[in-house]
């Protein structure tokens, strides 16, 4: 039998103005029909260029330089481009990472999908309007008729996800290239779409190659993982043995990178240091020698060739056996006061939920955030009255200690950003109060104010977006200070420096303009500029999102060892879990702007109380295959309602497999399970404490 | 939809009015008192003003530009003393030459520039990109007079093959309309210049939505380049346009005023060219109380037809 897709010693060149990106060096795989081949790799590895090339639509300047790439046995290089044409969308379709760039936006979601149908089959306008229907019924699109003329600005994103996959599946391909196609999506979201398109594959016998970042989306579906590294691929194994026995170091690494929830939030990831190399001007030896633990003078004179037998195949000098243990803690000192603090409060009955000021065993808490509501207003008509409003935030109350680390997780859209720009005073609340060290601080004005933003610091996602493109890290790192009027400029620099070093930069660094960093650096640079004035509290939003796996682990390690040393209260928000959970002692689970769930790590992963934060913890991709493949479920079904108009009663009824009628009628309050851990949910999962239920009813 | 339409020609009134004002106040503080216009420089103060009391200029200057506000509300612009006539319908009768030399030539730019700038972009960094981009310049950075100037002399003075000024016989925009020979030079003259802005914005505009997604996402559905650009990239990248578009019909008229000199094409540009040498106040308030309109206009209907070209904008 020919293999559907079968590329041997592949190489892709892309020619810039003054040099040459050697992006794809000498690849080769083979999927077979209805076999899934995940590819995994970090930006830049070449990955993407690797699909692009199979379609002949490499970015300008690209170009194959040798190899063979074929579809049933056709070989396609060197094909003319008119053939190639009738090849793309035909018998080899595409799906891109983002839904919402990749269609249209002015034309209809029917016409966008009938195009390559029209195109590819002899058919007449009714006929591929059938086929339309049909294959939009196929990726779950609900009521596909009526969806027809919307355009994909008013479809969901794993709507349009959808939509996107019906493109591709429009004719029937042999063969699936599925670039990171759930990269932009939520996680529940994410599931729902990688069950479909494995569910596809089966039924329609396709090969599929799924490219992605993400060791966790292809452990669970992939029949065999290439690793590939600075256009080279390091690794090639079936899914459960490179899992359980990868020989490489950097497959090693990039799975002991990632932050699992069941790990032992006390030990430092394992991180890679340094960045991948330059591709203009790749190294002699093995690609990855300047940053293996295990390099010796032949990895950095000798490239590795692949070798091994055609079961597991691996390009090393110097082979590991297997996945590394975790071993080195994050830091040496403990965190005594805190842990003291905590264990006391464990105790008392009363801690979160009190009123104001001081808790019964006498610690004040650092940060309270007492019924806080912020709707964003919705205006209509001729004088643009308020008709309604987005509520981002609903009645969400809860306190933070000095010094503990305090976790955020949602979906988008939940109102988690929202909250964390309320605790820093960037937004004020429409009602409740935020208070730090018992006052409140956002009630003042003038120069008061701006003295009390000293304590309230925030660090962003973006780290291309958040720092001035035309200030160096010099001035950047200054300016807090100069505003704040704090010390000499002998003083300024001398701190400068030391918050550099803290956060792992060169003090060369500081004449440096932000684009001239890698995105970890740049996150390094937020990150020590929101350190500058030692705040009391500092709000971390997605820190590590924007950055790839193996860089991730390098700021999550920083961003840990440094709350530990300063003991420095922060919140740290993500859609993550795992990275919550890694950088938090307490998690907060949010639902379209209500809190449901409240607990210590270990409450919230090992005994979740709300439905929701258990299907929270279901789809998130695990990178194991023995629990992905025991996934049975998709989690959570359906979108997240919209938050102008949320569901009356429990707001996660709708979505929620233990609904009743109850849930619809009344708001569940919160309540306790143990110790701080609280959860707001009429059928919860776990036994609450009979007791004082009415004394803690703060929500509804 | 229809308030947000109501409640921006409520702007529009206000912004109108704003500019009459502010018109009429530097007007008269830089321009001779108008009696002397209407009744020559060697006129007793006595006459001046009996004059200025008949035609209220005697007023306090506040209660004059709110006069004067009121007046261009009701669409009256005031009378000219020089020609005898009211401003109105000087305006009446000249507009639609304008606006057939105006639009005739914004369309002619139109249908260069938009598939020249497409091509651009494909063929970007290419030698015919960088010949295109270098004539463009060139225009870009000729007076307009002095383009019109060369054309004459081409044209006309040299080849003989299109009359260097347009004739006392077009008397009327339909005269305009059905001698085309006429006005081959002032269209063309007045393209060629928007051709060379309009031609590199839109170069840059469909660079942008060639290296979109969706574009991409064409090409992989297999669609041959040409239906890729006309069907996925030319409706995308022309919504910028719109707006500039919009924003370019006031200037049209700044852009009329040289050209319709040049030529002695009588329109509203010539008109005001008159009017400014015989210092003729009120049509001079006029023409720039219309510009203001135009530009407020201009603005309004861009929108408007924004929301027609991309299902993503929304009015409200």
């Amino acid at each position: 039998m020919t293999a559907a897709l079968e590329i041997s010693n592949l190489s892709t060149e892309i020619k810039l103005s003054r040099s040459t990106v050697h992006a794809v060096g000498n690849v080769g795989l083979t999927i077979n029909a209805g076999e899934t081949l995940g590819l995994v790799g970090e930006s830049g590895s070449g990955k993407s260029m690797l699909g692009l090339s199979v379609l002949g639509l490499l970015p300008n300047g690209g170009h194959i330089t040798g190899g063979s790439i074929k579809i049933e046995g056709q070989e396609l290089v060197g094909l003319p481009e008119k053939e190639l044409r009738k090849l793309r969308g035909d018998r080899v379709a595409m799906i891109f990472q983002d839904s919402l760039s990749s269609l249209n936006p002015t034309k209809t979601i029917g016409q966008q999908v009938a195009e390559p149908v029209r195109l590819h089959r002899d058919v007449t306008q009714r006929e591929a309007m059938e086929r339309v229907l049909e294959v939009l019924d196929l990726v779950g699109l609900p009521k596909p008729k009526e969806r027809l003329a919307d355009f994909p600005h008013q479809l969901s994103g794993g709507l349009r996800q959808r939509v996107m996959i019906a493109i591709a599946l429009a004719c029937d391909p042999r063969v699936l290239l599925a670039d990171e196609p759930t990269t932009a999506l939520d996680v529940t979201i994410q599931a729902q779409i990688l069950r479909l398109l494995d569910d596809l594959e089966q039924r329609l016998g396709m090969a599929t190659l799924l490219v992605t970042h993400d060791m966790g989306v292809v452990a669970g579906r992939a029949n065999r993982i290439n690793v590939m590294y600075a256009g080279r691929i390091v690794e090639s194994a079936p899914t459960e043995l490179l899992f359980s026995s990868m020989r490489h170091p950097y497959t090693q690494a990039l799975l002991g990178s990632i932050p699992r929830l069941e790990q032992d939030n006390t030990k430092r990831l394992l991180s890679i240091p340094g960045l991948p190399p330059d591709l203009t001007n790749p190294p002699t030896g093995c690609r990855f020698a300047a940053r293996c633990r295990f390099a010796t003078e032949q990895c950095l004179q000798q490239e590795p060739p692949l070798t091994g037998d055609a079961q597991h195949a691996f390009a090393c000098w110097n082979p590991v056996d297997g996945p590394a243990e975790l071993t080195e803690s994050v830091a040496h000192a403990t965190r005594a006061p805190v842990q003291a603090a905590r264990a006391g409060l464990g105790d008392s009955p009363s801690i979160t939920i009190s009123g104001p000021g001081v808790t019964q065993n006498g610690i004040k808490p650092l940060l309270e955030i007492v019924n806080v509501v912020r709707e964003y207003p919705i205006t209509a008509g001729f004088l643009r009255r308020q008709v309604n409003s987005v509520k981002a935030v609903s009645d969400v109350t809860l306190t933070i200690h000095s010094g503990e680390s305090f976790g955020l997780v949602g979906e988008s859209g939940c109102g988690k950003t929202s909250l964390g720009k309320l605790i820093v005073g960037i937004e004020k609340p429409d009602s409740g109060h935020i208070r730090l060290a018992g006052e409140d601080v956002f009630s003042y004005r003038g120069t008061k104010l701006r003295k009390a933003r000293r304590d309230l610091q925030m660090m962003f996602q973006d780290p291309f977006g958040s720092l001035d493109p035309r200030m160096r890290v010099n001035a950047i790192l200054q300016e807090p200070l100069q505003i704040q009027n704090i010390g000499s400029q002998r003083e300024r620099d001398e701190k400068v420096r030391g918050i550099l070093d803290d956060v792992g930069l060169p003090a060369a660094a500081l004449e440096r303009y932000p684009h001239e960093f890698s995105g970890g650096q740049r996150q390094r640079v937020a990150l020590a500029r929101a350190l500058m004035l030692e705040p009391k509290v500092m709000v971390a939003d997605e820190p590590v999102s924007a950055l790839d796996v193996s860089i991730r682990s390098q700021v999550l390690n920083l961003m840990k060892r440094l709350q530990i040393e300063r003991d420095m209260a922060s919140v740290v928000i993500s859609h993550d879990l795992a990275v919550v959970k890694y950088l938090a002692d307490r998690i907060g689970v949010m639902y379209l702007g209500k809190l449901v769930e409240l607990g210590s790590g270990d409450d919230i992963y090992a005994r979740p109380a709300h439905p929701y934060t258990q299907a929270l913890i279901k789809t998130i991709p695990v990178p194991d295959p023995a629990v992905e493949k025991a996934k049975t479920e998709v989690g959570i079904r359906g979108e997240l309602p919209s938050p102008i108009d949320p569901p009356s009663g429990c707001r996660f009824r709708t979505r929620c497999p233990l609904a009743q009628q109850i849930c619809s009628e009344v708001e569940p309050p919160l309540r306790r399970f143990g110790g701080e851990h609280l959860a707001a949910c009429h059928f919860p999962l776990q036994t609450p404490e009979p007791d004082a239920e009415s004394s803690l009813t703060t929500a509804g | 939809m229809l308030a947000y339409i109501i409640r921006r020609l409520g702007v529009a009134l206000l912004v109108t009015a704003g500019v009459a004002a502010i018109s009429y106040a530097l007007l008269h503080a830089i321009a001779p008192n108008p009696a002397y216009v209407a009744l020559g420089d060697r006129t007793s103060p006595v006459a001046v003003a009996a004059w200025d009391r008949a035609h209220g200029y005697d007023h306090p200057e506040v209660i004059q530009i709110v006069d004067y506000v009121w007046e261009i509300a009701r669409f009256h612009f005031g009378y000219s003393y020089k020609l005898n006539q009211s401003v109105g319908a000087l305006l009446k009768e000249n507009v639609g030459r304008s606006a057939y030399l105006s639009l005739a030539s914004l369309i002619l730019a139109l249908i260069i520039a938009v598939p020249l700038g497409i091509f651009q972009a494909v063929r970007r960094n290419s030698y015919f990109d960088y010949t295109v981009t270098t004539l463009n310049f060139v225009l870009y950075s000729m007076p307009s007079f002095f383009l019109g100037v060369i054309l004459i002399q081409f044209f006309a003075l040299d080849w003989h093959i299109l009359p260097p000024l347009v004739g006392d016989n077009i008397t009327s925009t339909w005269a305009a309309i059905t001698h085309p020979n006429q006005l081959v030079l002032p269209i063309v003259t007045l393209a060629a210049i928007q051709v060379a802005s309009f031609s590199r914005y839109m170069r840059s505009s469909a660079l942008d939505t060639l290296a979109e997604d969706y574009i991409r996402l064409a090409r992989a559905k297999g669609l041959s380049e040409r239906v890729v650009l006309t069907r996925h990239l030319l409706r995308n990248a022309c919504l910028p346009m719109i707006t500039l578009i919009g924003l370019s019909i006031p200037t049209l008229l700044a852009g009329n005023l040289l050209i319709e000199y040049l030529f002695n094409y009588p329109g509203l540009g010539l008109m005001f060219y008159t009017a400014l040498g015989n210092e003729d106040y009120n049509v001079m308030l006029a023409y720039v109380v219309f510009g203001g309109m135009l530009t407020v206009l201009g603005n309004l209907v861009a929108d408007i037809a924004l929301t027609v070209a991309d299902p993503r904008v929304r009015l409200d």
